[in-house]
C-alpha cells in the first residue's frame, strides 16, 4: 500500500503494485463463510418465532460483510469505495422502509373515514375530533327521523 | 514491496508482463487508471444492488401481507439443494478471489486453474437450479395465475412462487453473465494479457462475481429458510 504514494506527477513509467493478501486470509474467510452457512441452515430447523428472520438476516449480513471486506478487498481498498457501497445499502433501506410505511398502513384511513366521513363540499371545514363531537351531539339524527 | 516495483522505467514492457498494456494518456499513473476503473465497477454494483433491491422490497411487502401463505409455500423449496448451492457459490467466490491473487502474482497457470474451477462451480450452481426448477414445474408450483399446486391451505402461494422465480431467475441470469465474463477473462489470461502490472479486468469481474454471491447470501435464507 505504501507504494501508492511513491508515484510522482505525470509518471507514466511506474507500474501498479498490487497489494497481495496471504493465502491463509482467503482460506480463513472461506472457512468462516462455510461455518456461518451451516449455522444458518441449522438455525432454520429451530423455532424462534419472529427471531428466525432476525437471526437469518444477522448471519447473512455477517457473511455479506465478510465477503465485501476480504474477497472484494474493501477493507484494504480506498475508503471511498466502501462509502459508495454502504450508501447504496442506506438508500435501499430507505426505499424498503418508506414503501412499507405505505403498504403496512393501507386501509387504516378508510376505517377512520367510515366512522367520521369527510364532508366533500367542505373538506377543510372541520377536524376529525370536531366531526366526532358533532356526531355525538346528534347521533344519526337526520336520516332516522325522515 | 515486490519485484515489479523495482523495474526501471523504459524497460520493454514485454519483459514486465502484460505487453499490450499502456497507461492511457489521460491518466496520471497506472494506479490512477486502476482505481478509476474499479470505482466505476463499484458504481455499477450499486445499480445492481438497487435492481435486486426492488425485488427484495417486493418480497418484504408481499411476505408481510400474506405471511401464512409464504411460510406454507416456502416449505416446498428444497433446503438441501439451496444449501448445497450456497456452499458451491461461496466456494466459487473463494476460487475467484484466488484467481485475482494469482493474477496479481503473474501466476498465469494458477489464474487459469482458479478461473476454470470458478466456471465449474457456476455451472454446478445452474445445474442444481435446473433440477429445482424442474421439480417446481412438475408439481405445478408456478408463478401467479399459472400456479396449480395441490394441497395448499392459503390462496396466495402463487405470489410466493412468482417472487421466487423472479428473484432466483434474475440471479441465475447474473450467474450466466458472470460465466460469460469469466470465460472472457480465461481467454485473455491464456493470451497472456495479465500480470502484476495489469490485472484490473480480473479484479473487476471478480467484484461482479462476489456481488452475485452477496445477493444469493440474502436470497437463500429469505426464500428457503424463513419464507
Amino acid at each position: 500500500m505504501s507504494d501508492h504514494a511513491q508515484h510522482g506527477p505525470g509518471g507514466h513509467g511506474k507500474d501498479h503494485v498490487p497489494h497481495i493478501l496471504p493465502l491463509s486470509t482467503y482460506f480463513k474467510t472461506w472457512g468462516a463463510l462455510m461455518v456461518l452457512t451451516v449455522i444458518t441452515v441449522g438455525a432454520s430447523y429451530l423455532n424462534f418465532g419472529p427471531g428466525n428472520l432476525v437471526l437469518a438476516m444477522l448471519i447473512a449480513t455477517a457473511k455479506a460483510a465478510t465477503v465485501a471486506l476480504v474477497f472484494m478487498h474493501l477493507y484494504y481498498d480506498h475508503k471511498f469505495h466502501g462509502v459508495i457501497f454502504v450508501s447504496s445499502l442506506v438508500f435501499l433501506g430507505i426505499f424498503i422502509a418508506f414503501t412499507m410505511f405505505d403498504t403496512e398502513t393501507r386501509g387504516r384511513a378508510e376505517a377512520m373515514e367510515g366512522e367520521h366521513p369527510a364532508n366533500i363540499k367542505d373538506p377543510f371545514g372541520g377536524t376529525a375530533s370536531e366531526a366526532a363531537a358533532k356526531a355525538k351531539l346528534k347521533p344519526a339524527a337526520a336520516p332516522a327521523h325522515h | 514491496m515486490s519485484a515489479p516495483a523495482e523495474i526501471v522505467e523504459g524497460q520493454p514492457s514485454a519483459e514486465r508482463g502484460s505487453p499490450q498494456f499502456e497507461v492511457a494518456h489521460h491518466f496520471d499513473s497506472a494506479d490512477t487508471q486502476f482505481d478509476a476503473g474499479r470505482m466505476g465497477v463499484w458504481l455499477f454494483l450499486v445499480t445492481e444492488i438497487l435492481l435486486f433491491g426492488g425485488l427484495f422490497c417486493t418480497f418484504a411487502v408481499f411476505r408481510s401481507w400474506y405471511f401464512e401463505d409464504f411460510v406454507e409455500a416456502h416449505h416446498h423449496l428444497n433446503k438441501v439443494m439451496g444449501g448445497a448451492n450456497t456452499l458451491v457459490l461461496i466456494g466459487s467466490s473463494l476460487t475467484m478471489a484466488l484467481a485475482v491473487r494469482a493474477a496479481q502474482m503473474t501466476d498465469k497457470k494458477q489464474t487459469t486453474r482458479m478461473l476454470v474451477i470458478t466456471l465449474l462451480c457456476a455451472a454446478t450452481f445452474l445445474v442444481v437450479k435446473y433440477f429445482e426448477y424442474s421439480a417446481k414445474f412438475e408439481h405445478g408450483l408456478l408463478p401467479g395465475a399459472y400456479f396449480h399446486g395441490e394441497g395448499f391451505q392459503g390462496t396466495h402461494a402463487g405470489v410466493f412462487f412468482a417472487i421466487y422465480f423472479l428473484m432466483t431467475g434474475v440471479h441465475g441470469l447474473h450467474v450466466l453473465i458472470g460465466m460469460g465474463l469469466i470465460t472472457w477473462m480465461l481467454i485473455r489470461n491464456l493470451r497472456g494479457d495479465f500480470s502484476s502490472r495489469y490485472y484490473a479486468p480480473v479484479e473487476n469481474v471478480g467484484l461482479y462475481w462476489h456481488l452475485v454471491d452477496l445477493v444469493w447470501i440474502y436470497l437463500f435464507p429469505l426464500l428457503y429458510l424463513v419464507g
